[in-house]
């Protein structure tokens, strides 16, 4: 009887975490809450730099980059984008909505090209949506601002691209999908939830080996990124919604989610910094200026095209779709050569300052920029809901 | 679901967000008023898109329906 009973109730369990999408903001509160945890507990989230740190071991082994990067299952940034990656694999197999997807050519073009904007973007900004966006301004650096800028530029400038493409490119036959002729054919989507068991526990026993080994805080971030991957794929939260479907259907339900989770993040962080227990100048970026301003703007083009952002790409292409898993290469590729472009012209230390915003408007003020700026965002754009002023037609 | 008869079906197969929505907002305008498109997809996102879209702009989300490896949905123009 009991038995059946925590039967029952694990079904229900199951059933609400993975039978319909969670919400938006459910999201935004999680991601911010995420974001303040792992700065507790080691660094701040972040995603470019371990896709960069894969690149550069292509290209260490071919000769172009001469010192050995630093190792992939023990570096910070790398094993959070691992963790992201198996966490929303896990979370789609749970939800049987994992799937190798093709796409049509024109959208494998896209996502190639898509991934180049993004590397050189990501490159003259240090960072994507996360890293020189939203985790920045959580850590009270002026360059989110700017990089904000940059990103409602690209993101109108991308929409307007793929406007052009359906006027321009009449839809080719994209039936990829065969139907399937043996129906008595083993179905695979009844043991995807099994399959996703088993990526968590093989996340969890990961994590304990490091443990066992002394690299505790290195399996800490694997479940962070993990926790961080199922929290995406759940909500499929995309930053790239946030700057695009405002010029696209009007919908601003994704900028408030994020107003919310920077606020949340934003109040953590500062706390911690006021106090003295993380040193101020974390993750206080030198990209404010022409770095994240160009660099935002070539980022948002390209995320658009791709579908895409950092995060976006990694969650998107665990979940089985071959057009990000093309975006996600030619993006870390792009962004490893174009830094050790920038690196070996002197380029890099000039792409903006670093800029702490409590030393400029101290703590009161500085918490209250960052409130003010993200609360004009979000009226703007509540208001163009409504009154759809920036919804470019088709 | 299954009698509604559609006026035109719009292959959204393969493609990822936002290809599909912005197809599906082209395709709708050549229908008359209460004509109905059949939209034929596999991105997971589409089941909520697709819906929340047509809320915002006043067509009717019919439904969705299960076929092999894809979704069809239903939309009546406003």
């Amino acid at each position: 009887m009991s038995n059946n009973f925590l039967s029952i109730k694990l079904k229900e369990g199951y059933r609400f975490l993975f039978h319909q999408q969670w919400p938006d903001m459910v999201g935004g509160v999680l991601l911010g809450l995420l974001s303040i945890l792992i700065v507790m507990w080691s660094r701040p989230w972040g995603i470019v730099g371990g896709m960069r740190n894969w690149a550069d071991w292509i290209f260490y082994g071919v000769g172009i980059i001469p010192e050995a990067p630093q190792h992939p299952l023990f570096f910070s940034s790398s094993i959070m984008d691992i963790g992201l990656l198996l966490g929303a694999f896990a979370a789609a197999l749970m939800a049987k909505e994992f799937a190798v997807r093709p796409s049509p050519k024109l959208e494998i073009v896209k996502g190639f090209g898509g991934g180049i904007l993004m590397g050189v973007g990501s490159s003259l900004a240090m960072g994507c949506n996360v890293g020189a966006f939203y985790t920045t301004l959580i850590n009270l650096s002026a360059n989110g601002f700017t990089m904000m800028a940059g990103l409602i530029v690209g993101a109108y400038i991308g929409l307007r691209y793929l406007l052009w493409e359906l006027e321009n490119f009449p839809a080719p036959p994209t039936a990829m999908v065969k139907p399937k002729q043996n129906v008595n054919a083993f179905d695979l989507k009844a043991v995807q939830p099994y399959a996703g068991g088993a990526v968590l526990l093989g996340m969890l026993i990961a994590a304990y080996i490091y443990n066992r080994y002394d690299y505790t805080e290195i399996g800490g971030l694997l479940l962070f990124g993990m926790f961080f991957g199922i929290v995406l794929q759940r909500c499929r939260f995309c930053f790239v919604r946030a700057f695009r479907d405002p010029f696209m259907t009007g919908d601003a339900a994704v900028v408030k989610a994020v107003v919310v989770s920077i606020l949340i993040g934003t109040a953590g962080v500062a706390i911690m910094k006021w106090n003295g227990f993380r040193p101020a100048s974390l993750y206080v970026v030198p990209t404010f200026g022409w770095g994240s301003l160009l660099g935002g703007m070539i980022f948002g083009i390209g995320m658009v095209i791709a579908g895409g952002c950092g995060s976006g790409t990694l969650w998107r292409a665990a979940e089985g779709h071959l057009k990000l898993w093309v975006a996600l290469i030619s993006f870390a590729f792009t962004n490893s050569l174009m830094n050790v472009f920038l690196v070996s012209t002197g380029l890099k230390a000039k792409l903006g300052l670093a800029v702490f915003l409590p030393d400029v408007f101290g703590w009161q003020g500085a918490l209250g920029v960052i409130a003010l700026v993200l609360f004009l965002w979000y009226f703007v754009l509540s208001w163009n809901e409504e009154t759809n002023k920036f919804t470019v037609g088709i | 679901m299954d009698d509604i008869k559609p006026n035109e079906t719009l292959d959204a197969r393969g493609l990822s967000c936002p290809m599909p929505l912005l197809k599906t907002k082209k395709a709708i305008e050549k229908l008359a008023s209460g004509q109905i498109l059949e939209i034929l997809g596999t991105d997971p996102g589409t089941a909520n898109d697709l819906p929340k879209w047509a809320k915002r702009s006043g067509h009717d989300f019919l439904g969705e329906k299960t076929d092999e490896g894809f979704n069809r949905y239903f939309l009546r123009k406003k």
